[in-house]
């Protein structure tokens, strides 16, 4: 420890801490616009010079290390000085349109020019000028003129994005950030380029012109989307969310958000808002008053239970619903006699069901990734579908971690990894062969696993994982998907326990682990996801559900809909729906309710309502609420979603409650050879996971969200026969959509990468399986 | 003595008689009172009266959407919101002032960063019906239009102290 | 002129025979009501402008040439305004009440000569019965107050019988100087009294100057006018015991009010200033004098109102108990000693 005196004032900082950060520690306030506790050291801006006893001249605190016995004086003439006279050389070039600025109110350069800067300038000469260049739908470059060139932006691409995409072009005068030649900004952390930015000159383009800071009243909420349970912090003027910021949370997201959390706000305010309870007669839509409304759903459900029973009742729900909602859903439905509920809308093995010690979840806190040495992800989107999660393991990587990756498609995921790429029936022996080779390695035998062979990657990652000292495993949303996804956690776990370190599950929506803790599990009678929709049922109510995009099987799903005598949508969007269901009921989306989400690392984190609900919508949890005392069942008289959540997590300590052990054996089937035509790999796209995104207007304008391709391998379009780029029919479960082909390298020999969860292939058949593809 | 003084001082009605020769000398005054429609009482340059929306010599209107007036209007009379124009300039889609609320305190016109809102020398105009008095942007926009020359002179007239 | 009236009486005479009495009487009393009426008009306007003029502003000038029509507008406005009874108040005695306060203000003015002759009564008691007459106003008052079932009217009301009650007292004794120095109850007498040949120096005001002073104030108390208005104090009791009146009922008020006034100036001019006699003796002696004199009290009613803030109601009781009624008895003692010796010249 080293002790040396600011202001005045004894600060005792470890041994290589700058003086902004004795500072910092100090609660000393040094102006600076480089400087940012994520980010390297870059000292460029100089705002933060500051006098240090016996030193000739100014020094920058950012990058001037403590010495012992040093003295640092802020406020000195010097100081001031020197922090006036670089304040008046910034505002050289910077525009005087602070009125018209959306960073005006929140701007640091605004700030410290108060408290720095002079109160007039001398300068009378040109100001220089940057053309504006479009870098994607995301953020605006539209006033670059106002960038005062401390590259904060270009140190985030490089050092927490990973991916280079801003750079300074040019020198002295005439730099300038940009982007290369004409490419966007597609980094899904692209969003945080605009926080990170001292000035306006990188600025939100949806939020563009819409309000000022100070208009803006700012409510705690919790993301909806991925797993992670990002804090955000909505901003809402006129009962609307006109954007999203990160609430700084060290255990969960940094001070980062993910573009999906920062962005998707668009949806809540799109125009598909469902905002009146709406009922079909005679083949009608009708506006219809909730009482209306809740009364029939509770005759319809009465009626399908006495005339064809209980079981023909199923009830379908989003992982992206909350807590409460999922809750008092499984209650509504186990009230009734009927088993038949699911949130596990893209899985398509169930066989771990009753075999689970509890709620599979991470494994470890979100915190913990950084310190881990050794990580092995299987089956994951790591990027699209765990952003931030994928930021953390970057960064372990960076700090001398090994990834390794087994998976069915080779996406960039900004790091060094050893990779097994092999097709999705292949997952389950490439596990077995790691498994094999690291029982081999620390001289266990594992039954089971004799007549497997190990190939020379599954040796390589092996070798990973038998030097690592803190390992982790795991599986991702694609994993969990598998139709052998209880076997997959199973090598799992038995490879993070032949190398003692954790294994998890990257959660794939915001509540997965809060649906197993609310229970909105089937019964032992009932029936899971996928049987409900090979069976069809007779009455389907669905909670933030858009069968044909949430469903692993959306053919499927379809046609159970079609079928079904009675569907009650309760959505907050006016979806397909209106094709097949019978009753639509407008809910609150995350920013209209109260709610609670747990997310991957068991953290319950509750929320309160940052608007009104929209129209005549209601949060779900009361809908379900008032159904449940509608059908006369008792336990519906909740006042507030604490209760329900207090009556369905028993205490906010649920650390208890989660488990990954399997209570299975293990059971090596052979590859699933013979199978006619290619193997499909299905992602969800990063924009496409739930209803909100998918309305993102602009999300949806991302390279991310382009449209669905069909992607193989270049030697599989060679045997084809179809070049890249033509039109290919692609058929699956009898029928075919038309889509362009694409080379991918990143996909196996034998397989076809078709996303899910767009409107453009919601025709397919099921995520995994077989598929056909011809020239159109 | 003093006592003495006092009682004949009061018996004498000496200071009514004294309360009565001011107003005696005041009613033969001349009289201050400006007959309003006739004569008008001089305006200063900083007169704070009706409310303008100004625009450039070119034609195009000064407000840039900025919200400092409504953020600093103390009767929360300013009510502006914000598009983006086809040309992509910040521009108001909404500029009402309700000049029931209005206290003409002159803060609007002294936080405008580009002068486009100011308060004119016109006090006579007055509405005969509820809602009259809410003047949205045409009409400011109009009365500025309609006052340039005037609000061109005394902004002029006021640049030295600024 | 005189010749003029006689041929006049000469003629109805002739006519009406036994009739013509009574049909002059009316005629006589027309002849004063409609000139006290026009007078109480005009004075309003005189008031308003006076007021104006001391505050620096021109006061009426809109209606007609110089504000003149202004008392006919304001009169047409309050005939044409409705006529509010409050809904718990003694109907008949809430009309009666203005009725009531107005009728003695006309009344008294029977005894009133204008100028030699020019009396319609020519009572010897006459100044009896002006007392009699001055104090029932009051009446009118405190009927309405209690007629309106409101306490702000009640307490003007109270507050206006406890004022006059205070005054009346003050005002018999200055009264009684002047009887003692006139030796006759009978106005015109009073008024012949006070011609000694020398013009002005013959008036009573001169012996009985502290008596003029008193008489004159408590006057000014008597018609409830500023600085007594305690009766219809408007920062303390709204509008005192007229709150509750308005269009007719409350004209009526105010012509009463205003004809008190214009009676108690000629009550001042008839026992103090020599009534109709000329100042100096070369000048004749005619109504003009009278109508002048009078004319100078009323503005010094006005005057006072543009001075003197209203008094405190224990400020008043105490002028009118501590200061007045023993000024007023010590003087009718000095009066009537003084008769007694050779100084007395009146």
């Amino acid at each position: 420890m080293i002790k040396i005196e600011i202001d005045g004032k004894q600060v005792e900082v470890e041994r290589g801490a700058t003086v902004m950060d004795a500072a910092r520690k100090a609660g000393i306030h040094i102006p600076h616009f480089c400087y940012h506790k994520k980010l390297s050291i870059s000292a460029n801006c100089r705002m933060c010079l500051v006098e240090v006893e016996k030193a000739p001249k100014p020094l920058p605190a950012c990058a001037t290390p403590t010495a012992e016995g040093m003295k640092v004086h802020t406020h000195s003439a010097m100081a001031v000085k020197a922090q006036q006279g670089v304040m008046e050389f910034l505002l050289i070039n910077h525009p005087l349109d602070c009125p018209i600025c959306d960073q005006g109110g929140e701007c640091m350069l605004q700030d410290e020019a108060m408290g720095y800067g002079g109160s007039a300038s001398r300068y009378t000469e040109e100001k220089r000028v940057v053309k504006p260049k479009s870098i994607g739908p995301l953020i605006s470059t539209e006033e670059m003129s106002r960038c005062i060139q401390c590259t904060r932006c270009v140190r985030f691409g490089q050092e927490i994005a990973d991916m280079m995409e801003l750079g300074m072009a040019f020198r002295t005068e005439h730099s300038e950030i940009m982007t290369f030649v004409n490419s966007t900004v597609d980094s899904e952390l692209s969003g945080n380029m605009i926080d990170l930015c001292p000035v306006g000159a990188l600025t939100s383009k949806p939020y563009r012109y819409t309000a000022r800071s100070w208009e803006l009243s700012r409510r705690k909420s919790i993301s909806p989307h991925d797993g992670l349970g990002s804090n955000l912090a909505v901003q809402i003027k006129n009962n609307r969310v006109i954007r999203v910021t990160p609430v700084e949370n060290e255990a969960i997201n940094e001070c980062w958000l993910s573009d999906k959390d920062r962005f998707a706000y668009e949806g809540l305010n799109s125009t598909e808002r469902l905002t009146q309870p709406m009922l079909k007669q005679n083949g009608e839509w009708i506006e219809v008053e909730w009482q209306v409304a809740l009364e029939y759903v509770a005759n319809a459900l009465k009626q399908v239970k006495s005339s064809a029973g209980a079981e023909q009742i199923a009830a379908l729900a989003t992982p992206n619903s909350t807590l409460e909602e999922l809750y008092l859903l499984q209650k509504l439905l186990k009230g009734q006699g009927s088993g038949n509920v699911d949130f596990r809308l893209r899985q398509s093995d169930f066989s771990a069901d009753g075999k689970r010690a509890g709620a599979p979840w991470l494994g470890m806190p979100v915190a913990e990734i950084n310190s881990r040495d050794r990580f092995l992800i299987v089956g994951s989107f790591l990027r699209k579908d765990q952003p931030l999660l994928a930021q953390r393991i970057r960064q372990a990587v960076k700090a001398g971690a090994h990834a390794n990756i087994v998976h069915s498609a080779d996406d960039a995921l900004l790091m060094k990894a050893n990779k097994a790429i092999v097709a999705p029936s292949a997952l389950a022996d490439q596990l077995a062969q790691i498994c094999k080779a690291l029982a081999t390695a620390k001289g266990q035998a594992v039954a089971g696993l004799e007549r497997v062979t190990v190939g020379s990657e599954a040796a390589a990652i092996a070798r990973s994982l038998a030097s690592g000292e803190r390992v982790a495993v795991l599986l991702g949303n694609f994993a969990q998907q598998h139709p052998q996804a209880a076997q997959l956690a199973v090598l799992a776990e038995r490879i993070a326990a032949l190398c003692s370190g954790n294994f998890g599950f990257l959660g794939e929506a915001a509540n997965s682990v809060g649906g197993y803790l609310a229970g909105a599990l089937p019964a032992t009678d009932g029936m899971n996801a996928a049987q409900m929709l090979a069976a069809p049922r007779k009455a389907y109510v669905l909670l933030n559900v858009e069968p044909e995009l949430d469903c692993a099987d959306s053919q499927q799903a379809m046609v159970a809909m079609q079928s079904a005598d009675l569907v009650v949508a309760m959505s907050a969007y006016k979806h397909r729906a209106t094709e097949y269901a019978d009753v639509l009921l407008p809910i609150a989306p995350f920013s209209e309710t109260s709610g609670t989400f747990v997310s991957t690392e068991g953290r319950v984190q509750s929320f309160k309502g940052a608007v009104r609900p929209l129209g005549d919508a209601r949060p779900a949890w009361k809908v379900l609420r008032v159904l449940g005392n509608l059908l006369d069942l008792a336990g519906f008289d909740q006042d507030s979603s604490e209760a329900v959540r207090d009556e369905a997590l028993g205490g906010q300590d649920v650390t208890g409650r989660l488990s990954n052990h399997l209570d299975l054996p293990l059971q090596i089937q052979g590859g699933t050879a013979g199978q006619q035509g290619l193997q499909r790999v299905a992602d969800v796209p990063i924009y496409a996971t739930d209803a909100i995104v998918r309305r993102a207007t602009a999300l949806q304008q991302t390279a991310d969200a382009a449209m669905p391709a069909a992607r193989m391998a270049a030697a599989e379009l060679q045997r084809l026969d179809i070049q890249p780029g033509a039109s290919v029919k692609v058929s699956q479960g009898g029928s075919s959509v038309l889509l362009v082909a694409k080379a991918d390298e990143g996909v196996p020999v034998g397989c076809l990468r078709i996303p899910t969860g767009c409107a453009e292939t919601a025709a397919l058949g099921p995520m995994f399986g077989t598929i056909t593809v011809e020239r159109a | 003595m003093s006592k003495l003084v006092k009682f004949f001082k009061s018996f004498l009605l000496l200071e009514l008689l004294k309360g009565m020769s001011v107003t005696g000398r005041y009613f033969f005054a001349r009289h201050i009172t400006v007959e309003y429609p006739e004569e008008k009482t001089p305006q200063g340059f900083r007169f704070r009266g009706l409310h303008a929306q100004r625009r450039y010599a070119n034609g195009e209107e000064r407000c840039i959407a900025c919200k400092l007036c409504e953020a600093v209007c103390p009767a929360l009379a300013i009510k502006i919101e914000v598009a983006e124009r086809e040309d992509g300039s910040r521009r108001t889609s909404l500029y009402d002032i309700d000049l029931t609320k209005c206290i003409f305190c002159g803060f609007c016109e002294e936080s405008c960063p580009v002068d486009a809102i100011v308060e004119t020398r016109v006090f006579e105009y007055h509405g005969e019906n509820r809602g009259d008095l809410y003047y949205t942007k045409s009409m400011l926009l109009a009365n500025g239009d309609k006052h340039e020359a005037q609000i061109a002179r005394d902004r002029l007239a006021d640049a030295q102290y600024r | 002129m005189m010749e003029l009236l006689q041929t006049l009486e000469q003629t109805g005479l002739e006519l009406l025979g036994p009739f013509w009495m009574p049909v002059w009487t009316v005629i006589k009393i027309f002849a004063i009501v409609l000139p006290v009426m026009g007078g109480v008009a005009y004075l309003t306007l005189a008031e308003r402008k006076i007021l104006g003029f001391m505050q620096l502003r021109p006061g009426p000038n809109r209606v007609g040439y110089w504000g003149l029509l202004q008392p006919l507008a304001d009169g047409i406005k309050l005939l044409l305004k409705e006529l509010i009874i409050p809904a718990e108040a003694n109907k008949f005695l809430f009309v009666a009440a203005p009725v009531l306060a107005l009728a003695p203000a006309l009344a008294a003015w029977a005894v009133i000569p204008f100028g030699e002759g020019m009396v319609i009564a020519d009572v010897n008691a006459g100044l009896l019965y002006l007392l009699a007459m001055t104090s029932l106003g009051v009446y009118g008052i405190i009927i309405a107050g209690w007629a309106s079932n409101s306490k702000y009217a009640f307490l003007g009301a109270l507050r206006s019988s406890a004022q006059i009650v205070s005054y009346e007292l003050a005002m018999g004794f200055a009264l009684v100087c002047v009887l003692l120095a006139a030796q006759s109850m009978n106005v015109g007498d009073i008024v012949r009294g006070q011609n000694n040949g020398y013009g002005l120096m013959g008036w009573y005001f001169i012996p009985l100057f502290p008596m003029f002073v008193v008489y004159f104030i408590a006057g000014v108390a008597e018609t409830n006018r500023a600085p007594f208005d305690l009766a219809e104090d408007e920062s303390a009791i709204v509008a005192g015991f007229h709150t509750e009146y308005s269009g007719m009922g409350f004209a009526l008020f105010f012509l009463a009010e205003y004809a008190n006034m214009i009676l108690i100036a000629a009550l001042t001019t008839v026992m103090f200033l020599g009534g109709w006699l000329s100042p100096v003796p070369f000048l004749p002696d005619s109504i003009v004098w009278m109508l002048a004199k009078m004319s100078f009290m009323l503005f010094l009613f006005l005057w006072f109102r543009a001075t003197f803030p209203r008094y405190r109601y224990d400020q008043l009781m105490r002028l009118g108990w501590k200061v007045f009624i023993p000024l007023t008895l010590v003087w009718v003692v000095v009066v009537a000693a003084w008769m007694q010796t050779p100084y007395w010249l009146w």
